[in-house]
């Protein structure tokens, strides 16, 4: 009896623990449950993922007449993600192309405040200009086309994951049932986890002899990689568990559906990961999700498994399998039919190409970060999902890069002195392309190599400018001086810092004296400084702080041959004042920044400054023309540069910098060379700086109009005699009739010494003809 | 008297007149519209190859013009700067772009640059009596404003 009770009261006791201990465990699993579900609710209101911003060019405008650069345009269209297709293009991407058209199905269009939805367009060549553009699908001819800008680089956090963010309405629901048919049938049948599921795959896997099948749900892969570590422990199980099962309790299928499609990892693009349907969907097929067909869906949806095991890029067999597998999946749940199933496992895995995901214009992407952080962090930067829209031109990019990676190897080959075997130690280069009216940079390379050097030579790069800072000492005379007045050309000693200094010139000039036109085309150095000395340091030093330099420049009379440093993006924009009617523009780069739903954030438009006349500019792109035409840039006329253009070498000491700067009404561009470290590269700015101009110039027609100035009010053409004074009677091309000068110099009536009228001049040999004939 | 002596004195008589009325240049006064005489010779440098009035990149151009002007009138400043500013990059001597830009700047609360832009207009419509009247009384409103501000 005692046995008994004695055992019912042990029974009892452990009946008592042990309801204490389920007590106890469900308390501490509701209270981690608790926990885990703030965790969650956290991370779900909170910002889900770090969106990199993306860096955008500009638009590319075409219109008929347009004179174009087929190869860097249809490059351009590539990297847009228009792929080649043997069809007429009926789906946004496509392209086909034959020697005189291109028939183009143009994606969307979203730039800050402006929306196009894509449609088809003929673009029709005529040897190298566009045609015509007509829309196919009204059949209406366009007047003017915007493709899309370029993507040019992504600002990355640690993570470095590329994503595009898409809503459940997005997705079509094929992609949805072939995410379902490949990774989880009963999604909308469970509560977070499946036994039916996790029983058939721990049978397969038991009879296969290995892991062959896993039994996560969608929404225990979720919890795994969204909150959880990679690895594989039964503790990290029974929490992905708990995880899977509390996140179905605060959220509905959707919410948990739309997390995971922008969640999963699906690719590997270098160093960057592709994360989420809307990524990859433009990764592989160069569309937007809602575009994909059932195959692309198929294939999508069979990457979860083993991204890179299945890509489509590198394992198109297997990529193939995998696909047909979850094709067949979805025709056995019936989410699509024995016909759809047929068509898509006969069609054609065509993915858009991949290009390994590299910085474009990484020097320009520098330049622009600077500015951008002025604006917004770099967590901001990684995380926000930015679309930032700048100025580049990609193609104009593309001219640049190629001309002086072109140029300088050329030069390597004429002058071997030139080579260096170490990467860093090579011959540099850097361009700027500027639309002077303005202020657009098209273009910038700021080296070589990237890769090698991140130093930027156009933006902080301090060189000399040489000769190329003539045009400064000369359109500070203006006021004094025109270009027909004389200088002095004859070898004179000046006292520098208690020394005598006698500037020399680079070739002999026979003549003493020499108009200013004349002095600027041929770059002589005895008559710059003869000028500066005549206009004053002071005056000079007054305009190049007018002109915005901003590196020290001091009254010396080496000023006056360029002897300071300058940065070159600041002579680069010094020059569009001659090429922009007296106006600096403020050098532009970005243009807008909007956030990831489209609302603007920031707009940056052109800002310009006057610092000298229109009449002065016209005179300088004058005289700047004539050192083309007949000046120390005259081989660009061998270089099939037909149109008019102005322009000026420079060449430092010891040949240690090489440059040229030339213009037209439409577009500027500067170009250096030289080594970092200062040596020697033997070769003027003519002969190491030049041809890459015109090669960069050549390559982009569409901004060649080959108009010239427009002679602005403030300005008189006038005679300058038969034989202009002392003009010297050279074959060289630089003999003129005609000058400009300022209206008011000539109201002034003729402050300058030289010349005399052409007619009066004409008069006076005349009567001493007459004279000597008596 | 040899007929090199008689040339020489007929050109010493016409000399008298020639003095008179040709030893000062032809002065175009800063009001008169900019000139735009035909080149002496083609392939000069100097040649004012202005663009063809309905040149394909002056036609682009107008379009975006005409697109600008009515984003302006809409309110959407920032999105017709943008385009008169690709108009400007296309056909950069078209007065009235700047016109528009000034007018956009005034919007945007900058007469400093409204009033750049002005004088470009000014300069480039010159010859365009209608227009001139537009850029003057622009410029009323650009001086007004300043003062304000």
């Amino acid at each position: 009896m005692k046995d008994g009770r004695s055992t019912t009261i042990s029974w009892m006791r452990l009946i008592a623990w042990s309801t204490l201990f389920v007590v106890l465990i469900s308390v501490g699993l509701l209270v981690y449950c608790r926990y885990l579900s703030t965790q969650i609710e956290k991370r779900f209101s909170a910002r889900r993922w770090s969106i990199p911003s993306r860096v955008f060019s500009d638009t590319t405008l075409l219109y008929p007449g347009q004179r174009t650069n087929r190869v860097l345009l249809y490059e351009a269209l590539r990297r847009l993600g228009y792929r080649e297709v043997t069809h007429e293009p009926d789906h946004k991407g496509e392209m086909q192309t034959s020697s005189s058209r291109a028939d183009i199905f143009l994606h969307d269009l979203q730039i800050l405040s402006r929306k196009r939805e894509g449609f088809p367009v003929r673009i029709r060549f005529w040897q190298d200009e566009i045609a015509s553009i007509t829309r196919l699908d009204h059949r209406e001819s366009l007047a003017i086309l915007e493709l899309e800008p370029e993507e040019m680089t992504l600002f990355f956090g640690p993570e470095r994951e590329r994503r595009q963010l898409v809503s459940l309405d997005q997705v079509p629901k094929h992609l949805i049932f072939a995410i379902l048919a490949a990774e989880d049938s009963r999604f909308y049948q469970h509560h977070g986890f499946d036994p039916k599921g996790m029983l058939r795959a721990l049978y397969t896997n038991v009879r296969r002899g290995g892991i062959r099948q896993g039994g996560s749900t969608i929404t225990q892969q979720l919890a795994k990689s969204y909150f959880l570590t990679p690895r594989r422990t039964l503790l990290r199980k029974a929490k992905e568990l708990l995880m899977s099962v509390t996140m179905e309790v605060m959220y509905d299928k959707g919410d948990i559906l739309e997390v995971y499609l922008n969640e999963i990892y699906l690719g590997q693009d270098g160093s960057v990961s592709i994360n989420g349907v809307g990524e990859a969907s433009c990764f592989y097929f160069g569309k937007p999700v809602a575009e994909l067909s059932v195959a692309e869906a198929a294939v999508i949806a069979g990457l979860i498994k083993g991204p890179n095991h299945y890509s489509p890029y590198t394992e198109k067999k297997r990529c193939r399998d995998r696909r047909n597998a979850v094709l067949r999946a979805m025709n056995k749940h019936g989410w699509i039919s024995g016909q759809a199933l047929q068509t898509a496992l006969t069609s054609p895995i065509d993915t858009v190409g991949v290009t390994a995901y590299r910085k474009r214009a990484p020097y320009f992407v520098d330049h622009l970060s600077k500015q951008l952080t002025t604006l917004y962090s770099s967590k901001a930067l990684s995380s926000l999902g930015l679309a930032i829209y700048t100025t580049l031109d990609t193609q104009v990019q593309m001219a640049a890069e190629r001309a002086l990676s072109k140029g300088l190897a050329r030069l390597e080959t004429l002058h071997p002195a030139l080579e260096r075997a170490a990467a860093e130690e090579k011959l540099q280069g850097a361009v700027v392309v500027i639309q002077p009216k303005t202020g657009y940079i098209l273009a910038m390379v700021g080296g070589r190599d990237y890769s090698v050097s991140q130093f930027n030579r156009i933006t902080q790069a301090r060189r000399q400018p040489g000769s190329a800072f003539k045009p400064f000492v000369f359109v500070s005379g203006l006021d004094a001086f025109t270009p027909a007045s004389m200088l002095s050309n004859e070898p004179k000693s000046y006292e520098v810092d208690g020394k005598a200094w006698q500037p020399q010139n680079y070739e002999p000039i026979g003549e003493d004296h020499l108009p200013l036109r004349y002095a600027l085309a041929k770059s002589v150095n005895r008559a710059t400084v003869d000028l500066a000395v005549r206009v004053g340091l002071d005056h000079i030093v007054s305009t190049a702080e007018a002109f915005n330099f901003t590196t020290p420049v001091k009254p010396l009379l080496s000023l006056s041959l360029g002897a300071f440093e300058v940065i070159p993006l600041e002579l680069a924009r010094a020059y569009c004042a001659f090429a922009a009617d007296g106006v600096l523009p403020y050098p532009l780069c970005l243009k807008g920044v909007s956030d990831e739903n489209g609302q603007i954030l920031e707009r940056r438009h052109m800002t310009i400054e006057r610092v000298i006349s229109p009449a002065k500019a016209f005179i300088m792109s004058s005289m700047l023309r004539s050192a083309v035409t007949c000046g120390t840039a005259r081989s660009l006329n061998d270089m099939g540069v037909f149109f008019p253009v102005a322009g000026k070498t420079g060449t430092t000491n010891d040949f240690r910098d090489a440059w040229f700067i030339g213009y037209t009404p439409d577009i500027l561009a500067l170009v250096w060379v030289g080594f970092d470290n200062g040596q020697s590269i033997h070769v003027p700015g003519s002969a190491a700086a030049l041809p890459i101009w015109a090669e960069l110039i050549n390559a982009i027609p569409q901004h060649i109009s080959g108009d010239w100035f427009q002679m602005p009010p403030g300005v008189v053409r006038n005679s300058i005699g038969f034989q202009g004074g002392a003009w010297p009677l050279r074959s060289d091309g630089c003999k003129r009739t005609e000058e400009f000068f300022l209206a008011d110099q000539v109201l002034e009536n003729e402050r300058f010494p030289h010349p005399r009228s052409g007619l009066l001049n004409r008069i006076v040999e005349e009567f001493k003809g007459v004279i000597q004939s008596f | 008297m040899s007929f090199k002596v008689f040339e020489g004195l007929l050109i010493l008589a016409l000399s008298g007149l020639a003095l008179s009325g040709c030893s000062a240049p032809v002065v175009i006064p800063s009001s008169a519209p900019p000139e735009s005489r035909p080149l002496p010779s083609q392939g000069t440098e100097e040649a004012p190859r202005t663009p063809t009035p309905l040149s394909p990149r002056v036609l682009a151009s107008l379009q975006l013009t005409d697109q600008g002007r009515m984003l302006l009138e809409r309110g959407r400043t920032d999105d017709a700067i943008s385009l008169l500013e690709r108009a400007v990059s296309l056909y950069p001597t078209n007065g009235e772009n700047y016109y528009y830009l000034a007018e956009a700047c005034l919007l945007k609360g900058n007469p400093a640059q409204a009033g750049e832009f002005n004088r470009l207009a000014g300069m480039y419509l010159e010859r365009e009596p209608l227009w001139m009247e537009k850029v003057l009384e622009q410029r009323k409103r650009i001086e007004a404003d300043s003062k304000r501000g």
